[in-house]
């Protein structure tokens, strides 16, 4: 059960009733609803950070995926298990970013790995991500998409917090799928 | 397109409301809050009132209103009234049993200043009006009324009825109560019952969309709404289908956000079920 009330469309605050458009969009705009003027300015940014752009959405999902696994959000996880499945990652390297392997053996390309070593730094990290690391990810990738990767798990951490905090629910759908997929 | 300029060019209601609080010693078969004494009290500050009357002042707002919940179970209600009332005309809704002569004596002050207190009184006989609205409720509001209008202060009666169910017969002799009373017909608002909070469960009441009743700024505990009709209560659980923002202050910010909102609507399109 959700520690808050999810507002469905039925309930949509007047600011909000275009976002909304008729449908429940899911439990995270739905507990942000309680707010509208914060939903207002967090949708576009959350959109922006994990969404579409120049950066390639597979590098995206490896950020997003590998962050919530290692916040332990079982929302996030569930959820981007399927868009990671769905960008075109290996059940191997799902599974990997998952934590469920002991290694990070799964991805061979050099920038993959300067990535996940990165995001582990970044996601759990206390205090200065170490030299080294950042400088192997700066030997392969450029500083805008650096900076673009960084605010992406930066976002999905206060994503995966937020979830867990709120207890929102995966929805059926995606429970679904993560069985058929051989991932519950 | 400024807030004073929406509210100069009709674009924009001119008065701001605040729910000064949700309880109430009565508990009338429709009312939009589930308002009864054991209701959750949701006070608004009358320090938060005061500043935020003070910031529509400067926004170009130009009337206040305060209701509840009875606002007159507010101890502190007749010197907030009075401070209102000095920054904007004022209007404050009652159910008009509250007024010992001991609160009369301390409304005192509030004679002459823009103010006026609107009291409902839903029938012109004892038996129908207390079955919606309590019992002795008829007896209390008949001789408050004329008390109060003695006193000096404006009174409004506020007759809510089942749309089409005021014949003319009753509203004739609801005008010869108040005339007799000293509230004129113009101070007379008759207006239909809207099924939102406890009209909605026993299904009395009109049903409106928001672009059909005035985009009055309405502020309460739990944020702002679109209209005094906007932060309803249905078993338990405050409405948010007309909630605009969390945030209250400052006040420019539901204001704004309201304007925006009324921006999308054709002239003319509130006031469609009178509501006004």
């Amino acid at each position: 059960m959700p520690l808050v009330e999810l507002i469905d469309h039925r309930s949509a605050p007047l600011l909000l009733r275009e976002l909304f458009g008729g449908d429940d969009p899911g439990p995270i705009v739905g507990a942000l609803a309680q707010v509208p003027e914060l939903c207002l300015v967090t949708l576009p940014f959350v959109g922006a950070a994990l969404g579409p752009s120049h950066v390639p959405l597979r590098w995206k999902e490896i950020a997003i995926l590998r962050t919530s696994a290692l916040l332990g959000c079982r929302y996030c996880v569930d959820a981007h298990t399927v868009v990671a499945l769905d960008a075109g990652l290996a059940a191997e390297e799902v599974a990997t970013l998952r934590c469920e392997r002991p290694d990070t053996a799964t991805f061979t390309d050099p920038v993959e790995r300067a990535l996940v070593a990165w995001i582990d730094e970044v996601a759990t990290g206390r205090g200065p991500v170490p030299d080294h690391v950042g400088a192997e990810l700066r030997r392969h990738l450029d500083d805008h998409t650096i900076v673009e990767l960084t605010v992406t798990v930066g976002a999905t951490l206060l994503l995966n917090r937020f979830a867990t905090a709120l207890c929102l629910p995966s929805s059926p759908a995606t429970l679904q799928r993560l069985a058929a997929e051989g991932f519950r | 397109m400024s807030v004073a300029e929406a509210v100069q060019a009709g674009t924009l209601p001119g008065r701001v409301w605040f729910y000064s609080n949700y309880h109430c010693n009565l508990a009338c078969t429709y009312c939009l809050t589930e308002s009864a004494p054991s209701a959750r009290r949701r006070v608004l500050a009358p320090a938060t009132i005061i500043e935020l009357a003070g910031q529509a002042r400067r926004l170009g707002f130009t009337d206040l209103g305060i209701t509840g919940g009875e606002p007159f179970l507010l101890p502190s209600l007749p010197e907030l009234l009075t401070e209102l009332a000095q920054v904007l005309p004022t209007v404050v809704l009652s159910n008009g049993t509250l007024f010992t002569e001991a609160r009369i004596a301390r409304l005192a002050p509030l004679a002459g200043l823009p103010l006026a207190i609107q009291i409902s009184l839903d029938a012109p006989d004892p038996e129908r009006n207390d079955e919606l609205r309590g019992p002795e409720n008829f007896a209390k509001v008949a001789a408050a009324v004329p008390q109060l209008v003695r006193a000096g202060i404006r009174v409004r009666v506020a007759t809510t009825v089942e749309p089409d169910r005021l014949d003319e017969a009753d509203h004739a002799r609801l005008c010869e109560l108040h005339r007799s009373w000293g509230v004129p017909d113009e101070d007379h608002l008759v207006r239909p019952v809207i099924r939102r909070g406890r009209a909605d469960e026993s299904g009395m009441g009109v049903v409106f969309d928001h672009s059909q009743i005035p985009a009055e700024l309405t502020i309460t505990a739990d944020g702002s709404f679109w209209s005094p009709f906007g932060p309803t209560v249905r078993q338990g659980r405050l409405d948010t289908d007309l909630l605009l923002t969390r945030t209250v202050d400052p006040l420019s910010r539901p204001a704004e956000a309201l304007l925006a909102l009324v921006g999308g609507l054709p002239a003319g399109a509130d006031a469609q079920i009178g509501i006004r």
